[in-house]
């Protein structure tokens, strides 16, 4: 085991540049899950530590050795893909033992270590398949297992489980937590999923062209977020947002709605700001500014209710719960209570205000 | 589990929508057909080859009246039969082997290879598919006698595999640039370089379209004439479509026995293609990704 330095990592592609400048140090046994949108450059740093794809610039060092021109095995480090990649016409078997034959194991080493994996995982009695005879979430197992089976340094998972329904992903998601916990190996995981994110990691990264956003606990990025872009791509549903200018210490929306906010910072008269309030800190009842809108519509999911406003032509998402005994017609005020209020600057879309 | 839904024969495999009766009328019409274009000159030479000479010109297309088996058994029973069956299966095994041992590796380097020169290169081996072998008989000709290898196996096998080798590379390369990259990842992490993933993942998925190539490599070189007929003289090296034309010589008026004869050295090609048809199953990735 071994942690894992990214040190003014860059790539690019000819003059495009898809990586700038990524600083990362992951601890020894931690989980940390590099989240963002589609083309942010998060499966590329994930193939830029496992080798699969030349750096352009800055080092990578696992343990304490810089690993830039090493090859995969020599890096010493597992994958898990997307696709999960198995070999078809191999079976279960040697789907795990290939790397431990290329690396020239003895046999009764492979075999006890693939039965060991096989235990963990609750492959055995699918040994001797093929992956055409496996279920998603069997196939998805035996590519974990093929990664546990060579006992790495560090752990790569590609979006392991974009590929399976929802309920087994969510299953997937607490076995690959248990499977941390019990192996305890430095691990990194890609999604595009802010909910596998925050679910799994002990840190989340959140990137943006190519660049690091934030990088915090996952409960600091919800509480705390660094910038309009981490506020709006943590959370579900996303927080609401409202263009505004600063006024007398409040800032004041279009319509005119004054949002009182913790401010951190001194804000001038008149600078322009973006308020944002999560959709389960607008209460109904409670303090604070008040929002009222019509009802357009409501999508109940049992335990809660989300309910779409129609404020002013923009429509503003409110979390409920499913017991409140609320009608759902017309109009409907709630309140943001001002330490829920988070005020970003609409120039740099940094958080100004103090939450 | 996932498993694979039964398909029917008259469903589309891009809709799955059922085939109208109309159509379905004609696409059995046509294969009939093509079939029938394909089966009646085969049936007519195999049954051909059990008449009497009298019986072929007065009865081509029917069943024969008597069967002559004799027609069959002299020519299993004599040597000469054996000895080109045995130059055609060992020039045509040369030419398989090779052809499918040098295409492969030439493809898989343009296929995930790249380096400089590597389109110019590959384009190169594909020109090769614009000439048949019989446009450049002559330089062919002094090349192989240059080589000294003139009446040897070897001067028609280079030449064959030289020239089914654009074909060749041109499908091999297909078919390993269709293959899911992430394998090679996946492979690459595990450990594996170019030469272990070629040999322990490539070619194992590649059954299909070995045996394609094998298949037409096989045939290309069981048929061959213009080659062999150029290359060798000695009789005892002959493959059978030149131990036919002597055959024909000496028999020029036993229809019925040349028949016999085409119908057993056809006999191998189709043995080949049978035996090497149930290789050539779609699908063989499933379960390879998602």
């Amino acid at each position: 085991m071994a942690g894992l330095e990214l040190r003014n990592l860059e790539k690019s592609y000819g003059a495009v540049s898809v990586i700038e400048d990524i600083n990362l140090t992951v601890a020894d046994g931690e989980f940390v899950a590099l989240v963002g949108p589609s083309g942010c450059g998060k499966s590329t740093i994930l193939r830029m530590v496992a080798g699969l794809e030349e750096i352009t610039g800055g080092d990578i060092l696992i343990g304490d050795r810089v690993v830039n021109d090493l090859t995969p095995r020599e890096r010493n480090i597992a994958m898990v893909f997307q696709s999960y990649a198995l070999y078809p016409h191999m079976s279960v078997y040697r789907n795990l033992s290939f790397n431990l034959e290329l690396a020239g194991k003895p046999k009764a080493e492979i075999e006890r270590r693939v039965i060991q994996a096989a235990r963990m995982l609750e492959l055995e009695p699918l040994l001797e398949r093929k992956p055409s005879q496996l279920s998603g979430g069997q196939r998805q197992r035996v590519a974990m297992g093929r990664a546990v089976v060579r006992d790495p340094s560090v752990f790569l998972f590609d979006e392991p489980l974009s590929n399976l329904d929802a309920k087994l992903r969510v299953q997937m998601r607490g076995e690959i937590k248990a499977l941390h916990k019990k192996v305890g190996v430095t691990s990194i995981y890609v999604t595009h999923d802010q909910v596998e994110a925050m679910t799994l990691a002990d840190r989340v990264v959140v990137l943006n062209r190519g660049v690091i956003q934030q990088s915090g606990s996952p409960m600091e990025l919800y509480r705390r977020p660094a910038n309009l872009f981490v506020a709006g791509f943590i959370g579900s549903p996303a927080m609401n947002f409202v263009d505004a200018v600063m006024q007398d210490g409040l800032a004041r929306s279009a319509e005119g709605t004054d949002f009182a906010f913790a401010a951190g910072q001194k804000l001038a008269e008149g600078q322009a700001v973006v308020v944002g309030v999560r959709p389960e800190h607008l209460l109904v009842g409670g303090e604070g500014t008040a929002i009222t809108g019509q009802i357009s519509f409501v999508e109940p999911t049992g335990g809660q209710t989300f309910v779409t406003l129609d404020v002013h032509g923009r429509p503003v998402t409110v979390v409920i719960s499913g017991e409140d005994d609320i009608a759902l017609d017309g109009a409907l005020t709630v309140r943001a209570a001002p330490h829920h209020v988070y005020v970003f600057d609409a120039a740099s879309g940094e958080r100004v205000s103090e939450n | 589990m996932t498993e694979a839904a039964p398909i029917d024969a008259a469903t589309t495999a891009s809709s799955g929508r059922r085939l109208s009766a109309g159509t379905q009328t004609y696409l059995y019409v046509s294969m009939l057909i093509i079939a029938g274009i394909v089966i009646i000159p085969l049936l007519t030479t195999a049954l051909g080859g059990f008449k009497t000479l009298g019986e072929l010109r007065g009865n081509p297309f029917g069943l024969p009246a008597e069967w002559q088996w004799s027609n069959y058994g002299n020519i299993l029973t004599s040597q000469r039969y054996w000895m080109q069956m045995g130059n055609s299966l060992l020039i045509a095994g040369l030419t398989v082997f090779l052809t499918l041992l040098f295409a492969s590796m030439a493809a898989f380097t343009f296929a995930h290879v790249k380096f400089f020169g590597s389109d110019f290169l590959l384009n190169y081996f594909l020109i090769g598919l614009m000439f048949p072998a019989a446009t450049a008989i002559l330089p062919l000709f002094i090349r192989i006698r240059d080589l000294g290898l003139l009446d040897t196996y070897w001067g028609v096998v280079l030449p064959q595999v030289a020239f089914g080798l654009g074909m060749s590379i041109l499908l091999f390369r297909n078919y390993f640039k269709n293959l899911p990259p992430e394998l090679f990842d996946a492979a690459f992490v595990d450990g594996a370089g170019y030469l272990r993933f070629f040999w322990h993942i490539s070619l194992p998925l590649s059954r299909p379209i070995i045996a394609t190539v094998g298949i037409i490599s096989f045939v290309g070189s069981w048929n061959s004439y213009i080659l062999p007929l150029i290359m060798l003289n000695s009789e005892s090296k002959y493959p059978w479509p030149l131990g036919i034309m002597v055959y024909r010589g000496e028999f020029s008026t036993d229809w019925q026995l040349i028949l016999a004869f085409i119908t057993l050295t056809i006999l191998p090609t189709v043995i080949v293609f049978f035996a090497a048809q149930k290789h050539i199953i779609a699908g063989l990735t499933a379960g390879a990704v998602k």
